[in-house]
C-alpha cells in the first residue's frame, strides 16, 4: 500500500499541491480587471450615482466624474503600497493603527465599517426596485413595479434580500469567478448597447432632449459652484469606490512585476470610460431637465435606469437592463459582506470591537459573528433611514460618500507616515508613497469638510431633515459622532488596544519608535 | 499506519475524533487531525484581502490543539492546516500526502436538520476518497469504548468484494479482534427474484458466505476467531438489525460497484445500513490503488 501512495505523494508533490492548496499564478491581467470591475459593479452604481450628480451639477456630470477619479486613482496607490508591505484583512483600520495610533485607527475602522453598511442597505435597495421592476415588466403589470416604493413592501423585501445575504456569507458560499466573468460581461454589454442606443435616438431626432455633445461637459473648472462641485464629486468617488482592488491582486498574478500593473490600469481606463460615455449618453438623450424623462427629475434621479430602460431600449432591452442592473447589485451584496465582516473580525482580533467579533464558525469557517451583525445593523439602518427619507437611495449615496472621504484620506495619509523612512530613497517611493497618497488624501480631506457642510442643507440631499438639518449630515458627521462616543465605550471596557497593546507588536521596524 | 482525521470544532467532529483514537489504539496507528480552510479565492471586495488566511488558519490550529489534548497519550498525534476549495478534496489530497490507511470523519452533519443526515463532506468523501473511509455514528463522541471489539465484514454475492475481504482480514489481524463474516439477504420481491422462492435465495446466500468463509481462514493464522453468519429480512435494513450489535463492532462494507475503480462510491445496500446502524462503518474501495493511477 506504501508504495503507490508514495508515489500519489511524490507526484503531488511535484504538482504543487501540497504546500497551500492554492494553486498560485492564476490572476492575468484580463481576468484581474474583470475583478476589478465586477467589485465596482457599474451597472448599479451608475444606475444609483448619476441621479445625485446630476442634481449637483446639471450637465457637468462627465466633468464630476473625472473629478471624482482624481483622488480615487491616486488614494489607490496608497493601498496598494500599504497591501504589499503589510498585508491584513484590517485593511484602512490596521494600517492607520499602526501610523497613527489606535484612535485614529478605530476610527478610520468605524468609517470602513459604516461605509460597508451603508453600500450594503443601498445595494439591497436598489436590487429589491429593479427586481419589482423586472417582475412588473416580465408579466406587463405596471403595479407590481410600485410595491417597491411602497414603504412597508420596500423594508420587508429589503430585509428578506439582506437576510438571504446574510445566510449565504454566513456558510461562506460565494460566486465562482465563472459567475463574475458572466455578469460583468453582461453588465458592460448591457452598458454599451444602451449607450450606443440612446445616442443613436439623439441622432435620429427622436430623443426628448436630444442634447448634442460639448466639450464644456468635460471642464470640471468652469460655472460651478464650489459646493454643487463637491456634492457632485461625493457621488462620483462613490462610483470609483472598489476598483483599487485589481491593484492589489499582486502576489497571485501570473507574472506579479507586470500583471497587477496592467489589469489596473485597464479595469480603471474601462471604467472611466464606461461611466464617461454613459453619462454623455444619457445626458444627449434625456437632458438635466427636472421634468419628464430629465434627469433632474426627481422622481428619477435616485434610479435612473429605471426610467430611461424602456424609452430607449423598447420593453425587451428594458427588461434585460433590469435584469443586468439587479443581477450586478445582488453579486455586489453577496461579495460586499466579505469586507464588511472581515473588518469587524480585523477589529475584534485586535481587541478594537468585543472579542465576539473574532468568532469564526467551527462548522463554515467563515466570521459568522461578523457577518451577522453586519446583516442586523444593515436592516436596522435601512428601517431607521427608509422612515426618515423619502429618498432613502440618493441619502444613503450622499452620507457613502462623505464616508469613503473620511476613511480613504485617512488611509493616504497614514500611506505617507507608515512609510515616512523611506519616501525619499528612491524616485518610485516619492512618486507612490508620497506625492500620490498627498494628493489623494489632500482633496478627498477638502472634500469631506465641505461635503459635511454642505449636508446640514436639507436642499442637497433628498430633502429630508431633522431640526432643519439635513439627513445626510446626521448619517454622515453623526455616525462618525457616535463613533466616537462607542469607542470610548470600548476604551472603557478592554482598554488593551487603546493603550498600543494589541498591534504595537506587529509594528515593522521602519516605524518603530 | 497513519490515520487522518478530518476534523472540525463540531459535534460530529468530536465523533470523528473518538472513532479515530479507538482505531488507532487499536491498529497501533497514528493520527493525523486535518483541518481544511477554504482558501482566500474568492474575489476581492472592496479592501485587501491579505491576512485572512492568517486568521483562519491560526483559529483552526486552535480547534486542533484543543482537539489533540484530548486524545488520550498512549496514541500519537499530529496536527494539519491545509487549504483546498473543498474540504474533502483537501483531505484526500492529505491522504495521500501522510500516505494515509484510511480516513475518518463523523458522519452525521451538524445544525438542526443535519443531525439525522449524512453530513455534506462524508457524503463528497463516500463517492471520492481512493482510501477506506470510517465513519463514526452520532453519539461516537459520548462512547466509552477505547478498542474495537469485532470486525463485521459485510460481504455481497458480486464482484469486488476480494478486496473488501483482503483489508477486512487484514484490519482483523492487525487488531487482534475477532472477525465476523456475514452475508444480508433482502428477500424483497424484486423483479428477476419473483420467480424464485425465498428459500432458494437463502440457500444460495448461504453456500456463498461458507465460500467466503473457507477464503477467509485461509488468510488468518492457525485459531484466529472468524465465525460466518447469514441474515435475512424484508430488507436490507431489517436484515442489519437483526444482528447482534455491541459497542465496539465495527462493520466495514465494499462499495459500489458503480463507482470509478479505486474511489469509493457508497452503494444503495451501504447507504441503507448506514441509515440504521449505530456502530461505525468502514467503507473499502473497489480495488487498491496502483502505480498506474497516479495522477
Amino acid at each position: 500500500m506504501t508504495t503507490p501512495d508514495e508515489q500519489l505523494h511524490r507526484a503531488e508533490e511535484q504538482a504543487g499541491l501540497v504546500s497551500k492548496g492554492l494553486a498560485a499564478g492564476k490572476v492575468g491581467t484580463f481576468s484581474g480587471a474583470i475583478l476589478g470591475i465586477s467589485s465596482v459593479a457599474p451597472g448599479y452604481t451608475l444606475t444609483a450615482s448619476i441621479g445625485l450628480i446630476v442634481a449637483a451639477v446639471g450637465l457637468k456630470m462627465p466633468a464630476i466624474f473625472i473629478a471624482g477619479f482624481i483622488p480615487m486613482f491616486l488614494t489607490a496607490y496608497a493601498y496598494r503600497e500599504l497591501n504589499s508591505r503589510a498585508p491584513d484583512c484590517g485593511a484602512s483600520f490596521t494600517w492607520s493603527t499602526k501610523a497613527f495610533g489606535p484612535y485614529v485607527g478605530w476610527m478610520c475602522g468605524w468609517g470602513m465599517v459604516i461605509a460597508t453598511i451603508i453600500v450594503l442597505s443601498n445595494l439591497a435597495a436598489i436590487a429589491v426596485e429593479f427586481f419589482y421592476l423586472f417582475i412588473a415588466e416580465l408579466v406587463n403589470q405596471p403595479s407590481i413595479a410600485d410595491l417597491a416604493y411602497n414603504t412597508a413592501v420596500n423594508i420587508i423585501s429589503t430585509l428578506v434580500f439582506l437576510g438571504l445575504a446574510t445566510f449565504i456569507a454566513s456558510r461562506g458560499i460565494t460566486t465562482s469567478e465563472r459567475v463574475q466573468y458572466i455578469l460583468v460581461g453582461f453588465q458592460m454589454l448591457v452598458l454599451l448597447v444602451f449607450a450606443v442606443v440612446a445616442i443613436a435616438h439623439v441622432g435620429r431626432g427622436d430623443a426628448p432632449a436630444g442634447l448634442s455633445f460639448d466639450l464644456d461637459w468635460l471642464n470640471p473648472f468652469s460655472g460651478l459652484a464650489l459646493g454643487a462641485f463637491v456634492i457632485g464629486v461625493t457621488g462620483s468617488i462613490f462610483a470609483f469606490w472598489g476598483w483599487d482592488t485589481c491593484l492589489t491582486l499582486g502576489e497571485e498574478s501570473k507574472d506579479p512585476t507586470k500583471v497587477p500593473g496592467r489589469a489596473g490600469l485597464l479595469c480603471v481606463t474601462t471604467i472611466l470610460l464606461t461611466y464617461l460615455l454613459v453619462a454623455v449618453a444619457v445626458m444627449m438623450y434625456a437632458g438635466v431637465g427636472e421634468e419628464g424623462l430629465g434627469l433632474g427629475n426627481e422622481e428619477n434621479s435616485s434610479n435612473v435606469f429605471a426610467a430611461l430602460a424602456d424609452p430607449v431600449l423598447g420593453t425587451v432591452g428594458g427588461l434585460v437592463l433590469y435584469l443586468a442592473v439587479f443581477a450586478s447589485a445582488v453579486a455586489s451584496l453577496q461579495t460586499t459582506f466579505l469586507p464588511a465582516a472581515r473588518a469587524m473580525l480585523a477589529m475584534g482580533a485586535y481587541g478594537a470591537f468585543p472579542k465576539k467579533f473574532a468568532e469564526v464558525s467551527p462548522r463554515f469557517l467563515t466570521p459568522s459573528f461578523s457577518t451577522a451583525i453586519a446583516g442586523i445593523v444593515t436592516g436596522v439602518f435601512y428601517t431607521a433611514v427608509s422612515l426618515l427619507s423619502e429618498s432613502v437611495l440618493l441619502d444613503t449615496i450622499a452620507a457613502l460618500g462623505i464616508m469613503i472621504c473620511w476613511y480613504y484620506g485617512i488611509t493616504a495619509f497614514a500611506c505617507i507616515w507608515y512609510f515616512r523612512r523611506e519616501l525619499f530613497t528612491s524616485a518610485r517611493n516619492v512618486v507612490f508613497k508620497f506625492v500620490f497618497p498627498l494628493v489623494g488624501g489632500l482633496i478627498l480631506a477638502a472634500v469631506f469638510i465641505v461635503s459635511i457642510k454642505e449636508s446640514m442643507n436639507p436642499e442637497n440631499g433628498s430633502g429630508a431633515s431633522i431640526g432643519g438639518i439635513g439627513l445626510v449630515f446626521y448619517m454622515g458627521f453623526g455616525i462618525l459622532f457616535l463613533g466616537a462616543v462607542l469607542m470610548l465605550v470600548m476604551r472603557a471596557r478592554s482598554p488593551a488596544f487603546f493603550k498600543d497593546r494589541t498591534l504595537r507588536s506587529s509594528v515593522l521596524p521602519e516605524t518603530v519608535e | 499506519m497513519r490515520l487522518i482525521v478530518g476534523y472540525l470544532a463540531t459535534p460530529s467532529g468530536d465523533d470523528g475524533l473518538a472513532l479515530g483514537v479507538r482505531l488507532a489504539r487499536t491498529l497501533g496507528a497514528q493520527l493525523d487531525l486535518c483541518i481544511v480552510l477554504p482558501p482566500d479565492r474568492v474575489l476581492p471586495g472592496l479592501v485587501s484581502i491579505g491576512g485572512y488566511d492568517e486568521i483562519l488558519a491560526e483559529q483552526a490550529q486552535g480547534w486542533l490543539d484543543a482537539a489533540a489534548a484530548t486524545v488520550p497519550d498512549d496514541v500519537e498525534v499530529a496536527t494539519h492546516v491545509s487549504f483546498s476549495e473543498s474540504f474533502a478534496e483537501g483531505l484526500i489530497t492529505e491522504s495521500a500526502r501522510l500516505q494515509a490507511e484510511a480516513i475518518v470523519v463523523g458522519a452525521a452533519g451538524d445544525g438542526l436538520i443535519g443531525r439525522y443526515s449524512i453530513g455534506s463532506v462524508t457524503s463528497e468523501l463516500l463517492h471520492s476518497a481512493p482510501v477506506p473511509l470510517a465513519l463514526a455514528p452520532r453519539g461516537t463522541r459520548h462512547s466509552k469504548i477505547d478498542r474495537v471489539r469485532e470486525v463485521t465484514c459485510a460481504l455481497g454475492r458480486r464482484e469486488g468484494a476480494d478486496l473488501l475481504l483482503a483489508t477486512a482480514v487484514r484490519a482483523s489481524a492487525a487488531a487482534a479482534t475477532p472477525l465476523r463474516l456475514v452475508s444480508l439477504v433482502a428477500l424483497d420481491p424484486m423483479f428477476g427474484t419473483l420467480r424464485g422462492d425465498g428459500e432458494a435465495a437463502r440457500e444460495r446466500a448461504l453456500a456463498h458466505a461458507r465460500r467466503t468463509l473457507d477464503a477467509a481462514k485461509a488468510d488468518l493464522p492457525e485459531g484466529f476467531p472468524v465465525t460466518s453468519t447469514i441474515t435475512d429480512g424484508p430488507s436490507v435494513e431489517a436484515a442489519v438489525n437483526k444482528l447482534d450489535w455491541h459497542d465496539g463492532d465495527l462493520i466495514m462494507v465494499g462499495s459500489s460497484r458503480l463507482g470509478a475503480p479505486r474511489r469509493l462510491f457508497l452503494g444503495s445496500t451501504a447507504a441503507k445500513m448506514l441509515r440504521v446502524l449505530e456502530v461505525p462503518m468502514v467503507v473499502v474501495p473497489r480495488e487498491q490503488l496502483g502505480v498506474e493511477d497516479l495522477p
